[in-house]
């Protein structure tokens, strides 16, 4: 039992810290229609009116815009072939916020399309996530591929490849680079005094591999020109800018894409990523590391549980609540945090139950992904650039 | 069905000034009749379906101000000149022809569902020296005012503008001096800005203005969700109701007196269908149309619930869509 100046005193607090939390909540509500309006981005909501059955994170509005669906709907709903590109920095085992991306690419893939998934072992070296190019390859081949396999892909319609091991991505890359100045490669990506340190690879990879991984399904190799899309988050629209611009230069069609929000990290400090691995639910994570990660989250609640209860929590800026409604069916959720309905603690014991179970199937699938690999690796020549005109 | 039911029939009407409105007009110009009017062109790909949602609909409504003692003057123009005018000047005799099928077409109309529309063509008073002098008082009205003259300007299309602007208009102003006198002008939402002309200069000479009474939009048949997320407005405007071959759709259009049921049920069974109130449903507006015509065709004057049934969950989407493809052919295609 708390003495009665420590109740006022945590009772401050918590109005305190839930206040701020209001404002971050706020702020973070008002960045998204704000880059939608600065970019010129569509709302995805007419999609999700007219699509008999859009995907969870359409239903949440966490993929909030696209840029040209409009190009690919027909495709989509005829039955005609085009393709989405997603491609992966192998740096480390994939976690949630990996998970996120793989599960619009599975629905994608459900409504026809042909998923893309270059593993960027290249830009891993190139930016220092890996000691060399070989070790992202192992890591490509030993963890991230047999785990996008468990995550249910149709081996027919997913074509992965490892950058290194798919050298006519080079000749594509070197192909596309002819249509792209390094004016606008600089204009779009900024390079300056930030950069200095950057090797030249950065630059080839960015203003070339990349839009060739994008254009890729374009080839005449691989059927021609088609509606492409590309899931990113809004940071990366710069790529697709520059993608849409080779794309009318060499004859094919300018991508689509869709623009997701980012899973937050558990740590509360921006998005799941490997880099802070406390903040982040690795799929490869043993039930005690797991369990630990999620149970000391931060949340959008408040230290008083009496205060949360007349308050309610924050859900639109918990780790936690993305965690349990981006990944399972929880569509009370919101309603229940923000009533006060449930309290963090609670909450949390179900995130873990849920992600333990998640956690389980999917590890026990991996032996059998990995034995699989093959079936999914991308390896058709695309020889059309080395054509002699 | 008396006024205020038939102006809230769900999916039929999309804009209408009040009942009480309507009652106040009718009762502030008798014994005078009320002018009902719908107005439209044509093409040469037959006579659509959706043309007889507006004859029949004026017919209601004829019908609800007689019930009420009100003199009633329900009339559908065949807009012939105003259609010559839109094809080149080798086509005019074709096209006047086309005008006369419309019109005979208007007329078996009534002879079908006993609507009682009096049938009038552009050509029989375009010249007549009392129009001709109505439409100069309009363009004088029009010419002394920028503003009118901007909104002149509104009812043609960006891309026609300057082509309209060499021939002084004429197209607008014979539109909207064939409206002045109305009471009430039914059609499509896409015809507000000639309707807004209209009343401005109604104001302006002291006269009364119309009511415009706006009917739901038209949507093509047999098209799937991406056509209608792709075509971006086309919830407020739809395809034009009146011309068989808008947006070069004639396939996904049902034409009476040549479309083959078997066919009508196909383009039906492949429509895009929604429990979604807010987004086109072209089904149900085809089957509202049909539950019209039935209604006329047995002498039976109550509400049309259809849209109602469809979005309380009464009726399922396959349902509704093999209850209209019957209903098409019962009560509309076999008819002519």
């Amino acid at each position: 039992m708390l003495g009665p100046e420590r109740q006022t005193q945590l009772e401050e607090i918590s109005r305190q810290d839930h206040q701020a939390k209001l404002a971050k909540r706020d702020e973070e509500l008002a960045y998204y229609p704000q880059k939608m309006a600065e970019l010129d981005l569509k709302p995805i909501d007419r999609f999700r009116l007219y699509h008999p059955d859009p995907s969870r994170l359409m239903e949440l509005g966490v993929t909030f815009a696209h840029r040209d669906l409009e190009s690919v709907v027909g495709a989509m709903a005829n039955g005609e072939p085009w393709a989405v590109v997603s491609g992966l920095n192998p740096s480390g085992p994939l976690h949630f916020g990996h998970k996120q991306v793989f599960d619009e690419l599975l629905w994608m893939q459900r409504q026809g399309a042909d998923v893309y998934i270059p593993i960027t072992n290249d830009e891993s070296y190139l930016v220092g996530k890996a000691s060399s190019l070989g070790e992202a390859r192992r890591t490509a081949y030993e963890s991230v591929i047999p785990s996008i396999i468990a995550m249910g892909f149709s081996p027919d319609k997913t074509h992965i490849f490892v950058d290194s091991d798919y050298p006519d991505l080079y000749n594509a890359a070197m192909d596309i680079a002819k249509h792209t100045s390094l004016n606008k490669i600089f204009g779009v990506f900024g390079f300056g005094k930030d950069e200095e340190g950057e090797n030249s690879g950065t630059v080839f990879y960015r203003g070339a591999v990349q839009l060739a991984q994008i254009l890729l399904p374009q080839y005449e190799e691989l059927g021609g020109p088609k509606p492409t899309v590309i899931p990113v988050g809004v940071d990366q629209y710069p790529y697709i800018l520059l993608a849409r611009d080779a794309a009318r230069k060499k004859g094919f069609t300018p991508p689509a894409a869709t623009f997701t929000k980012f899973g937050a990290g558990l740590d509360g400090k921006g998005k799941m990523s490997a880099s802070r691995p406390e903040g982040a639910v690795f799929l490869t994570d043993d039930p005690k590391t797991a369990k630990k990660k999620i149970m000391s989250a931060y949340t959008g609640g408040s230290v008083l549980g009496s205060f949360q209860r007349e308050h309610g929590g924050v859900p639109e800026i918990c780790p936690i609540y993305q965690l349990r409604t981006y990944h399972f069916d929880n569509s009370r959720l919101a309603e229940q945090c923000s009533s006060g309905e449930i309290l963090c603690g609670e909450c949390k014991a179900q995130a873990v139950d849920e992600v333990l179970v998640y956690l389980a199937d999917h590890q026990g699938k991996l032996p059998e992904a990995k034995a699989r690999t093959p079936e999914f690796i991308f390896d058709t020549p695309i020889r059309s650039p080395l054509k002699v005109k | 069905m008396n006024i205020e039911r038939l102006l809230s029939t769900r999916g039929l009407v999309s804009q209408a000034p009040s009942a009480e409105d309507i009652r106040s007009r009718a009762g502030s110009i008798a014994p005078e009749p009320m002018r009902l009017f719908y107005g439209e062109t044509y093409d040469d790909k037959g006579h659509p379906i959706d043309s007889l949602k507006y004859y029949l609909f004026v017919s209601y409504l004829a019908e609800a101000l007689k019930q009420e003692g009100s003199n009633v003057d329900p009339s559908i123009l065949v807009a012939d000149t105003a259609a010559c005018r839109n094809v080149g000047q080798e086509h005019q005799d074709y096209y006047m022809l086309l005008g006369d099928q419309r019109a005979k077409f208007v007329s078996k109309v009534n002879d079908v569902y006993n609507t009682g529309l009096r049938v009038v063509r552009m050509s029989e008073y375009i010249d007549s020296p009392e129009f001709v002098a109505e439409r100069d008082r309009v363009m004088q009205t029009c010419n002394a005012d920028p503003e009118l003259m901007a909104a002149v300007e509104k009812t043609v299309p960006e891309s026609k503008v300057e082509i309209e602007r060499v021939k002084g208009f004429m197209y607008s102003f014979d539109e909207i001096a064939t409206i002045l006198g109305l009471d009430i002008k039914v059609g499509p939402p896409r015809e507000d800005l000639y309707d807004d002309v209209a009343r401005r200069v109604a104001e302006r000479s002291g006269q009364k203005g119309l009511m415009s009474l706006f009917l739901t939009p038209t949507f093509p048949l047999g098209m799937n969700w991406s056509y209608f997320f792709a075509n971006e407005g086309i919830e407020d405007h739809g395809i034009t109701a009146y011309k068989t071959g808008s947006k070069r759709l004639q396939r996904n259009r049902i034409v009476i007196e040549r479309s083959d049921p078997d066919y009508v049920r196909e383009l039906i069974s492949a429509s895009f269908i929604s429990t979604n109130p807010a987004v086109p449903n072209p089904t149900l507006d085809i089957g509202i149309i049909c539950e019209m015509a039935k209604r006329r065709l047995e002498g039976v004057d109550s509400p049309i619930t259809l849209a109602d049934e469809f979005y309380d969950g009464q009726i399922s989407p396959n349902v509704l869509k093999e209850r209209v493809g019957r209903d098409v052919e019962t009560y509309v295609l076999s008819r002519f």
